[in-house]
């Protein structure tokens, strides 16, 4: 068996249950690894009752490796966990890369699927075949930093393999609702809240260490291809871009494409932006680049500030994500806090970008008398206020004062303040956008609007493909000039996007930023030489569609219907300067399309039809006959 | 055919520009700071224009092929008339390979913050040196 580990590991926390299942290769080829195993077991296991609170012990998790995860080679260490968003309330996913997948797989396992809840603290041992259920009293309250050390040092033994920890930090286990889950530090499944499905569960952390060998369906091809992809990442821009300066290069490029969100949505050009581009989070905060297993690229930054009010120690460096939020969307041009933030967010376990969206959204009640100074225990939420930014995070990490109420994210936060706060969000499902402007590429507006977890940029490929990165010529939706600032053409270029990058992100395992050189050959190719199964571009994408059904219908189980499709009004409102001046999608016309390509009915459900032609017929019962 | 009638034309409208731009103290002196000198080579029409950053000021040499570049980029006049108004995707035509560059990459990266504000002056500078018929509204 090339690529795959060869088992499934099922844990159930209520009764202590552990069973390693053998793979079956039929299901591997179909749904190929990661989000394909993850969305289908899920949906498997929860048909027999859909109705169920996300913080429950009915709600299963499930972490899944893809076939290339652990392949030494550039951009393939990806890997998926999954389940119902404490944050949205519907299906929630995240992708993640670093370490533990790797070592999961050298354990012998693909994945993981945990169901019920333990009822004390309590943390998965693995190492190779001996699995256990232990008591994480010891772990309880330890941000996720201290949790890696001291569980890496507790479990080092005589091994010389020091192992992986995947943990949650106190947020996780304050159940805020954009609780991440970290693997060594900095590696974190941020979006969607499931680390409070952990701490609901009382599952602290998971230890793996592994001694196996993965094997390579046909080696010789693999090292060739090997081979031809060096000649490609030497010297290329792109790649060497992230090498210099992560991902924080995206400042410079967005910047000129009116990309980057300002003050909370309302600006795309500030005056200080570049007191927090690559080039001063070099001189300021850099000490170093992290990498995540087998990869050249090395996009990871490694950040210290030595003293001050903003002082964190050497640790994982704010990625461009992280300084947009807590910088621009803030008009935050301290860098130095933003590196503390995310020292924060990190250590607490918290999604950065739910996290400073949802302190900007504050800071535009703050403006408009909705909250005040008495609401916010005496912090002054002005925007560009760097300490009461970093006093903030720190309090929703707590759930301390107003941070309780802006831990829910800030569509509940919405909720709860009033008045015409709702006006402020930059939600889609309620899940804050990330920081790319729709107003500037059209395909991102509908990519945001019909993603399954709520706004997202990683769900498909439309953000490498329609901002320019990546070029996938075999595939001819996406071969033509794309223009940003049109609508036309972009249902197409988004149903294209996401069965294909669900294949390559999700699934297979390749990371979005440093395997954004490949093309969609070369993509296909690498699967098949490590599974040795003959796919064609075709039946990859027929997989991703196929799971891209199963996302969608597991949201529409949890009740993601057609109005939930669509933009806030804040994402809507036409700029009148700038590099996007005047530009606004049309998502009738994207929606319109969307639908009639992906076979949904008016209600955002896919057509029954649809799913009983791929296979779906148990998805189309529960939808339609339930 | 491209949008410029002749290589005489467009390096008479862009080497004027980039020697606007090296009169210009706020991007000048960023790029006088990385000391690079720089080979745009065009085609469509041909033309080869040196911008050397290495000295006190900036020194913009049309058809010099002898220098030693520490930086090449290549790319068709079209791409690059549209790149000074900020109207190209600089990811997409990297990655088609409609722009071409070559050298220490950080280097290059780095110049971008600096050359941000051409793009206003492009258009303006088109307009008052009586190019106006190649300015895109």
């Amino acid at each position: 068996m090339g690529g795959y580990a060869g088992s499934i590991l099922y844990v159930d926390l209520t009764s202590g249950n552990i069973e390693a299942r053998p793979l079956d290769l039929k299901f591997a080829r179909e749904y190929i690894g990661g989000l394909g195993f993850g969305t289908k077991i899920y949906l498997d296991l929860i048909k027999g009752k859909p109705d169920f609170d996300p913080l429950s012990a009915d709600n299963p998790f499930v972490l899944m490796t893809g076939p290339l995860t652990g392949m030494k080679t550039n951009a393939v260490a990806r890997w998926t966990v999954g389940a119902r968003s404490p944050l949205t309330g519907l299906w929630g996913d995240c992708n993640i890369g670093g370490f533990f997948g790797a070592q999961l797989k050298f354990a012998g396992y693909d994945g993981i699927v945990i169901t019920g809840a333990a009822t004390s603290p309590t943390y998965l041992y693995i190492e190779d075949a001996k699995v256990e259920i232990r008591d994480a009293e010891r772990y309880w309250g330890m941000d996720t930093y201290t949790v890696n050390d001291e569980m890496i040092s507790d479990h080092k033994g005589a091994s010389k393999k020091s192992g992986q920890v995947f943990a949650i930090g106190p947020a996780g286990e304050n159940l805020v609702r954009f609780a991440s889950i970290a693997n060594n530090k900095g590696h974190v499944a941020g979006r969607t809240g499931l680390g409070a499905v952990w701490g609901a569960k009382k599952l602290k952390a998971i230890f793996v260490r592994g001694t196996g060998k993965l094997e390579v369906g046909y080696s010789n091809r693999f090292d060739d291809l090997r081979a031809e992809l060096k000649e490609l990442y030497d010297g290329n821009i792109s790649i060497e871009g992230l090498r210099a300066f992560g991902t924080a290069s995206h400042m410079d490029i967005g910047i000129i494409s009116g990309d980057i969100p300002m003050k909370n949505w309302q600006q795309s050009e500030w005056d200080l932006f570049d007191e927090i581009g690559p080039i001063e989070y070099e001189e300021k905060i850099l000490t170093g680049n992290r990498t995540c297993y087998a990869c050249g690229v090395a996009c990871k930054r490694e950040a210290e500030v030595k003293e001050g009010a903003f002082r964190f120690d050497k640790g994982p460096g704010p990625e461009y994500e992280t300084i947009a939020t807590f910088g621009t969307m803030c008009l935050n041009s301290s860098l130095e806090s933003i590196g503390k933030a995310n020292d924060i967010c990190n250590r607490y376990g918290m999604d950065t970008i739910t996290c400073g969206s949802t302190i900007a959204f504050a800071m535009e009640c703050f403006e408009n008398g909705l909250i005040t100074e008495k609401d916010t225990d005496g912090l002054n939420l002005t925007w560009g206020n760097s300490e009461a930014i970093v006093a903030m995070v720190e309090k929703i990490g707590k759930r301390e004062g107003i941070g309780s109420i802006l831990s829910g994210g800030s569509a509940k936060a919405a909720e709860q303040i009033g008045g015409n706060s709702p006006d402020f969000l930059t939600t889609v499902k309620a899940l804050e956008a990330p920081m790319h402007d729709p107003r500037g590429a059209h395909g991102h507006g509908l990519a945001y609007a019909v993603s399954a977890r709520g706004a997202c940029h990683m769900a498909s490929l439309v953000f490498p493909v329609e901002g320019g990165g990546m070029y996938l010529p075999e595939i001819p939706e996406l071969a033509d000039e794309i223009i940003g600032m049109s609508s036309e053409g972009k249902a197409k270029l988004n149903v294209a996007c996401e069965d294909f990058g669900i294949f390559f992100s999700h699934c297979a395992g390749f990371c979005n930023l440093g395997a954004m050189i490949l093309n969609a050959t070369q993509a296909v190719d690498m699967v098949r030489h490590v599974t040795g199964f003959d796919y064609t571009l075709d039946e990859v994408m027929q997989s991703g569609r196929r799971i891209w059904y199963i996302k969608r219908g597991l949201s529409n189980l949890f009740g993601v219907r057609a109005e939930h499709d669509v933009l806030p009004k804040r994402l809507m409102t036409i700029m009148d300067t700038g590099p996007t001046e005047g530009s606004i999608p049309d998502m009738d016309l994207m929606l319109k399309e969307f639908y009639e390509l992906r076979g949904l009915n008016e209600e955002g459900v896919p057509e029954r039809e649809v799913l009983e032609g791929l296979g779906l017929s148990e998805l189309a019962a529960l939808l339609y006959d339930r | 055919m491209g949008l410029f009638e002749s290589s005489e034309k467009f390096e008479e409208v862009l080497a004027g520009f980039f020697r606007r731009v090296g009169e210009t103290p706020e991007v000048a002196q960023k790029l006088l700071a990385s000391k690079l000198v720089i080979r745009f080579s065009y085609t469509d029409p041909d033309v080869v224009i040196v911008v050397d950053c290495s000295g006190d000021e900036i020194d913009v040499r049309t058809g010099d092929t002898e220098t030693k570049a520490q930086v090449n980029m290549s790319m068709s006049a079209d791409i690059a008339h549209k790149f000074w108004f900020g109207k190209v995707n600089l990811m997409a035509a990297l990655t088609r390979k409609q722009m071409v560059a070559k050298g220490p990459i950080p280097k290059i990266l780095k110049l971008l913050p600096a050359i941000k504000p051409t793009y206003a002056m492009y258009p303006k500078y088109l307009d008052e040196n009586g190019y106006g018929e190649y300015n895109i509204h």
